[in-house]
């Protein structure tokens, strides 16, 4: 009985050695795998992906997308507060938000089934 | 053990099946076979008009969220800190930056779902699925509607903000004497 085991456990260290690397390649994809399938998983639920113009579905509008908003300025929270303060950020807060309030984002019915040509009359 | 539970899994599966039978016979008993004509026909157009709508709203959630978000974080916190820093009352501007920006976490959110309705729509085969495809274009279209309900509060709160500055402006000049440059 106890040469058995012993013959097993020879059996199953010799096993171990001879595929040591095979086993550590296996091993490693695995690891990969679990840690890609994390990373998929954090992309498309955190709303990364939707904000990933590199996707190629959006080939045509990569190069409008605005890089640099260099005239954005980080508005200094220390300083002294006067009128001229008051004023200098006034003019440079009218100044963006006009930006998008002007663009009217995702305004209008793109997506009207009458001008998709989709336009159905359901019955009762 | 397992052989008490056949007869439950029995009824779960015929309740489910049965589900899915009256819900696809329902839909498709609203449409006449001509206005499935009708989508079918205008099948790859709409494909293309969906494509580029698609791309277009990426690129502006991109940009319009770039600035939405720089207006909060560069602009409005800055102000906000400085005006606290000098021993005034922020209270009005702080409320309604915390309120704006828990609208741009919602737009945030919003734009995915809409996002994500509308990717499904587009993957749909409207030669072979064309009540699916109508539906699945009917809630994206629903989902682009909140989008735009949450720029539409997203831009009321830059007013709000606007006028926190103003009355702002007004207590300092009141509490120093100061006038218009």
């Amino acid at each position: 009985m106890e040469h058995q085991i012993h013959k097993l456990e020879n059996d199953d260290l010799s096993f171990r050695e001879k595929h040591s690397f095979s086993l550590f390649i296996v091993f490693s994809i695995f690891i990969s795998s679990i840690i890609v399938v994390a990373s998929m998983f954090m992309y498309s639920g955190s709303g990364a992906a939707q904000l990933d113009l590199s996707r190629p579905g959006y080939v045509s509008v990569r190069s409008q997308s605005v890089v640099n908003v260099d005239d954005f300025k980080n508005f200094p929270s220390l300083g002294p507060m006067n009128q001229n303060v008051i004023n200098e950020f006034k003019s440079s807060y009218e100044k963006q938000s006009q930006k998008v309030k002007s663009a009217n984002a995702f305004g209008g019915d793109s997506l009207n089934l009458d001008e998709l040509g989709l336009t159905v009359i359901l019955t009762e | 053990m397992s052989k008490k539970f056949i007869p439950l899994f029995l009824l779960v599966a015929v309740f489910l099946s049965s589900a899915f039978i009256l819900n696809a016979s329902a839909e498709n008993s609203n449409m006449s076979d001509q206005q499935v004509q009708t989508i079918l026909s205008n099948c790859s157009s709409t494909k293309n008009t969906l494509n580029q709508l698609h791309a277009s709203d990426a690129l502006l959630r991109v940009n319009m969220g770039q600035i939405y978000e720089s207006i909060s974080t560069k602009m409005m916190n800055g102000f906000n800190e400085r005006v606290s820093n000098n021993k005034f009352n922020n209270s009005d501007l702080v409320n309604t930056t915390n309120d704006y920006n828990l609208t741009l976490n919602t737009f945030r959110s919003d734009y995915k779902v809409y996002e994500e309705h509308l990717s499904s729509a587009i993957k749909i085969d409207c030669s072979k699925q064309p009540v699916a495809f109508y539906d699945a274009v009917s809630l994206a279209r629903s989902e682009r509607d909140r989008v735009h309900a949450d720029i539409a509060k997203l831009n009321q709160y830059l007013d709000q903000y606007k006028s926190a500055i103003e009355k702002f402006e007004k207590d300092f000049q009141s509490n120093n004497g100061e006038g218009k440059n």
